[in-house]
């Protein structure tokens, strides 16, 4: 009698179907090997949790930042304080000067009663306007330098202009302005760097814990191969494990930015109170959030990947 | 059908662990491989499983030429291949049940297809209802049997077993070889290697006798005494 008539027939499934059973032993596999030892997997992903945050945290505060740069002045116009003598008329012609020139694209006067208004419109000035006897504040005019121009540009037309009679004091608001820019572009950097390394610090956690794993079921790996499983397969199982332990630290650096968000959200808010509004503050976007989630995932299989592979690449049989 | 054609294995250090070797297994035959300890026996089947490749010669199984073989396709030779070792290499950690199933479960058989062939293969090593059971809950010889459940249940056309009686006393040793001579009958060609002389003449099936790697005998069933 033939073997196989004996035993049955082997059914011949396809290879879709195959995969997906496969995949789906190696998923319950998984997470079952982390339920085995539940405080070192929760060390794993406190420790990758926690370094994947730090960057978060970081681009919070940039962005944050950058915001607050737009709304303290998210142009590169330059305030011209007039001389307390100079009139309604002498703004106006001084204006006219100044509009004619090819480095101005335009010039705004406001009045001193104008500044009163918006000094009492902020929070804390009230009271000390309503004890002035009369308006102290100068005609101001808001010069904004031709679109495109640069600092170089921009730099001389202030010369040009704290260099006429009638002007006080020319504050050039692009100046500092560019200083908060190349800061923030800094930050940036630094961010990106710090992303860089304790994402590599993360991958690193991961292939060691996945190694440490490999080493401790090495009898059972041998055991897989000599009957029949594939390199893909015996590796399958631990890919998931740091794909879960991605996903479990992704959760937690997320969870953890979202309570500095709600930590943060009180002494925030009376900044942006007094601001009147101008200032805003907002949290990550979900899409930033799922963005990030995504990486944690990415680096936790990246760690069990060059981990299995190296174990695999050992034991070749 | 098994055919080796002057196979030689030369291991890296230089040691001769087969030397010319040349016979055939026909299909549905059970062929016991004997010898002193480092006669070549074990070599013998790793080269069959190709766990090892032959420095020299031809190797065929069921049609397949081993040293045309890419590495790639070793692990399909493999599920067509139930192999027993002789401390039975069970994992400790999970059931009876789940250690039986694992060679399906690398093959992708459906769940509930599994199940059914997991309680099948137990049944056939006298080990029904015993699929929760915990390796370590049960006897040597019966952990025995649970490695040839799992070796049997991927219903493979070949069987071979590395001193599967080694650990056991005579009584079970009896036991698990009839198991073999009860899948033999099945049409299951079995090679087992074995130093146990005394087990082969009860056993009655032909033997191979191998000394310091070469074949010095080939001893058909009908003269095994």
């Amino acid at each position: 009698m033939n073997a196989r008539a004996a035993m049955g027939t082997p059914v011949r499934h396809s290879r879709v179907a195959m995969w997906r059973r496969q995949h789906a032993w190696c998923v319950r596999d998984s997470l079952r090997q982390l339920a085995r030892r539940p405080l070192g997997s929760a060390l794993t992903v406190a420790v990758m949790g926690l370094a994947l945050a730090l960057p978060l945290a970081f681009y919070l505060l940039l962005t944050n930042l950058q915001h607050l740069a737009t709304a303290l002045g998210d142009s590169q116009s330059v305030s011209v304080f007039l001389k307390s003598s100079v009139a309604a008329d002498g703004a106006d012609k001084l204006a006219a000067t100044l509009r004619v020139r090819a480095d101005v694209a335009g010039v705004t006067v406001r009045t001193p009663q104008q500044g009163l208004a918006e000094l009492a419109a902020m929070q804390g000035f009230g009271d000390a306007i309503k004890a002035l006897s009369d308006n102290p504040l100068p005609f101001v005019l808001l010069v904004e330098p031709r679109a495109g121009a640069d600092r170089v540009q921009v730099e001389s037309m202030v010369a040009a202009v704290r260099a006429l009679p009638d002007v006080d004091l020319v504050q050039d608001n692009g100046q500092w302005r560019a200083r908060l820019d190349a800061l923030i572009a800094l930050g940036r950097r630094v961010t990106l760097l710090l992303a860089a390394l304790l994402g590599a610090a993360a991958v690193l956690v991961i292939g060691n814990t996945v190694r440490l794993d490999l080493r401790s079921r090495g009898d059972e790996i041998a055991v897989q191969r000599l009957i029949g499983a594939s390199a893909a397969f015996v590796r399958r199982p631990y890919l998931y494990e740091g794909v879960w332990y991605g996903l479990a630290a992704g959760i937690v650096a997320v969870l953890l930015v979202l309570v500095l968000e709600a930590v943060l959200a009180a002494p925030v808010r009376d900044l942006v109170a007094s601001y009147a509004g101008r200032l805003h503050f907002g949290g990550l976007s979900w899409v930033t959030l799922g963005v990030a989630l995504a990486i944690a995932v990415a680096l936790g299989w990246l760690g069990a990947w060059i981990a299995s592979s190296r174990h695999l690449a050992r034991t070749k049989s | 059908m098994i055919r080796f054609e002057s196979v030689s294995k030369r291991y890296p250090e230089g040691r001769e662990a087969l030397i010319d070797l040349t016979f055939t297994v026909e299909a549905g035959e059970m062929l016991f491989v004997t010898g002193h300890s480092g006669a070549g026996k074990t070599t013998l089947l790793k080269l069959i499983a190709l766990i090892e490749r032959a420095s020299r010669g031809a190797i065929e199984v069921h049609g397949r030429n081993l040293a045309r073989l890419k590495h790639r396709d070793i692990p399909r030779l493999r599920r067509d291949i139930g192999m027993v070792f002789q401390d039975h290499r069970l994992l400790m950690d999970r059931s009876v049940a789940d250690n039986v199933a694992l060679p399906l479960v690398i093959a992708g058989i459906p769940r509930e297809d599994r199940g059914k062939r997991v309680r099948g293969a137990l049944e056939k090593v006298g080990l029904a209802g015993r699929g929760k059971d915990a390796p370590a809950g049960l006897s040597t010889g019966e952990q025995q049997r649970v490695g040839i459940a799992r070796a049997i249940v991927g219903r493979p056309a070949l069987i071979i077993a590395d001193e599967p009686t080694g650990n056991l006393d005579p009584q079970l040793s009896e036991e698990i070889m009839q198991l073999f001579v009860g899948l033999r009958q099945t049409g299951i060609t079995i090679l087992i290697a074995s130093h146990d002389l005394a087990l082969l003449k009860r056993m009655k099936q032909r033997v191979v006798v191998l000394d310091h790697g070469h074949l010095i005998d080939d001893v058909p069933a009908s003269q095994v005494a």
